[in-house]
């Protein structure tokens, strides 16, 4: 039998020959893009590849995840749904607003909001919040994935619409996105001092780490408004 | 102060509280075109930290929160998949023609080499390659079955090839249909593209001519980011690829975009090459943005772009002399 360890709130380690993180499957019985799916004591857990997931490796580091049951989620760069999947089990009693402006992503985030319902797909440039600013509530979480080059601004003008004053910021910076040659260190100094100070609101970074070795030239951060 | 909602209209007094509404039915498909009819709208926006779920009740727009998101639900989804499907707009098709058409050619090439290194064994004198190799072997199969009204009849008689067993020329004849069906949907892919070129690019056809047209849309991504490019990027398009290939592998560095293979670009003297290149570039920017915007087609530009480059012709007859200091020598001798 499968050992399941909680992590967090919906967020599971399944110790199956390995060690595995590991979501309860939203909807029993389907994967989302070829995980695996192990069932314990009646429920089914899905595996959660943390090299596929930037979420996910930030998980694997130790990051404080912020996501309640019921959390209300706004993602921005849902791509095709691979992380929003998991997202959308660990909250199975909240919302999660898919954001994503390449249309051919969103032809597989279609899909997979049409089987879960507390996905809402928005095809959008998460740049202009005030785009959809008629379809979203206050949120809880945000996270971002975004891969642009102002990403930390895209990040503020986000949360200053919807972030609940209590709310967090999850975030993915690449430092590829940002300067293709400059060293990534650099970088990362300089997107947390945005984050910091550039632009209204200011964060408060709470946690910032590496993604190695699941993901190269990867900075995780976790930020709540100051 | 007036607030619009992907459900209504309200109107919300001074403590915030709402005085009036003007809902919308719960009919999905108007919810959503509603909603994306505000996609763009500046003004009237919900304020910032907004509640629009609390605001839905208190208006009676929904009565629980499971009717509020299963209707926001719905109405995302809707919205998305207009979205998805405008998205497929008509240089979008191009461009999917423009993307199987060179894995379509990739294929074709590999398989027709792999059919003549294969055929080639029993039949190495024929001197057919490409499509006309895939048909001889369709028709024929063994060299032994060439009659002797057919041209290649004395080179099949002495042909020093294998003999072709009835197993082998089996297989071989139903691989070369695959290659002659492949040459066939080629065709079929490029006049697709040349018919839909005179509908949506008709002076960028003119200019460019059908396939490198429809590669400058495919390459710009939309014919809409093309008609935006000034006339010097348009120049370049379809170097970077290359450029981006240099830098991870290597390869030669780019010299000239894509528009670089057109005829009077590329038949051009050497010396006038570069002026050439940007007098054909301009017109190119110009055809696409008359495409673009208005969509009239305007036999003059091909006249004008002739004009042009008569006199860049006239004005520039002999190479200049000093080449030799800006270390720019041309290798070899070009044609004209
Ligand atoms: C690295 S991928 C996200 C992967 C995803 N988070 C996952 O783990 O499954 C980045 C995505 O952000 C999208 N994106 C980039 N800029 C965006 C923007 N301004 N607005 C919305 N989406 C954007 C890209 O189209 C791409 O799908």
């Amino acid at each position: 039998m499968p050992e399941v360890k909680k992590l967090s709130d919906g967020i599971f380690e399944v110790v199956k020959d390995k060690k595995q993180l590991a979501t309860k499957n939203l909807e029993p019985g389907k994967t989302v893009y070829g995980e695996k799916l192990i069932p314990v004591e009646g429920i089914e857990y899905r595996t959660w590849d943390p090299r596929r997931s930037k979420l996910g490796a930030m998980v694997l580091k130790k990051f404080n995840i912020p996501l309640k049951e019921d959390s209300k989620v706004l993602y921005l760069g849902a791509a095709s749904g691979t992380t929003v999947s998991h997202v959308s089990d660990i909250v199975s009693e909240g919302e999660v607003y898919a954001v994503e402006f390449a249309p051919r992503s969103m032809r597989d985030l279609i899909g997979l909001a049409s089987r879960r319902k507390n996905i809402h797909p928005i095809l959008a440039d998460a740049g202009k919040p005030d785009s959809y600013s008629h379809l979203v509530e206050p949120i809880d979480v945000i996270f971002q994935d975004v891969a642009q080059p102002n990403q930390a601004e895209i990040a503020a003008r986000n949360a200053v619409r919807f972030l609940k004053k209590d709310g967090y910021l999850l975030l993915s910076i690449k430092a590829r996105s940002i300067d293709t040659a400059a060293n990534p260190k650099e970088v990362f100094k300089e997107e947390i001092r945005k984050l910091e100070q550039a632009f209204e609101p200011r964060f408060e970074i709470l946690n910032a780490k590496d993604l190695k070795p699941y993901h190269e030239d990867h900075l995780g951060v976790l930020a709540k408004l100051r | 102060m007036k607030i619009d909602t992907w459900f209504g209209t309200i109107e919300t007094g001074r403590a915030g509280e709402i005085q009036e509404a003007r809902l919308l039915s719960k009919d999905i498909r108007e919810l959503a075109l509603h909603s994306l009819s505000l996609r763009d709208s500046r003004s009237d926006l919900p304020p910032e930290g907004f509640d629009l779920k609390a605001a839905a009740f208190d208006c009676g727009f929904a009565e629980s929160p499971a009717e509020y998101y299963f209707l926001l639900h719905e109405v995302t989804l809707e919205a998305a998949k207009l979205q998805v499907s405008g998205a497929l707009t008509p240089d979008q098709r191009i461009i999917q023609a423009v993307e199987a058409l060179d894995d379509i050619n990739e294929t074709t090439n590999a398989l027709s080499e792999r059919l003549s290194e294969w055929y080639g064994g029993y039949f190495p004198e024929s001197g057919l390659g490409g499509e006309d190799l895939a048909l001889f072997i369709v028709k024929y199969g063994s060299r032994e079955n060439v009659g002797p009204e057919a041209p290649l009849y004395s080179k099949a008689r002495n042909s020093m090839g294998a003999k072709l067993e009835s197993a082998d020329e089996a297989l071989l004849k139903g691989f070369a249909e695959s290659v002659c069906s492949l040459y066939e949907r080629r065709r079929q892919i490029e006049a697709y593209i040349e018919n839909s070129m005179e509908l949506i690019a008709p002076n960028l056809k003119l200019i460019a001519g059908p396939m490198l047209g429809a590669r400058l849309i495919s390459l710009a991504g939309s014919l809409g980011k093309l008609a935006e490019f000034p006339s010097s990027t348009v120049q370049v398009i379809g170097a970077s690829k290359a450029l981006f290939k240099h830098l991870r592998s290597r390869a030669p560095s780019p010299k000239h975009g894509i528009i670089y293979s057109h005829p009077l670009i590329n038949t051009a003297p050497w010396w006038v090459r570069g002026k050439v290149a940007r007098a054909v570039a301009s017109k190119l920017s110009l055809a696409a943005r008359i495409d673009f915007y208005s969509g009239e087609k305007d036999l003059s530009l091909t006249e004008k772009l002739e004009a042009k480059f008569l006199q860049i012709r006239t004005s520039n007859p002999r190479p200049p002399q000093k080449r030799q200091e800006s270390g720019a020598k041309p290798k070899k001798k070009r044609r004209k």
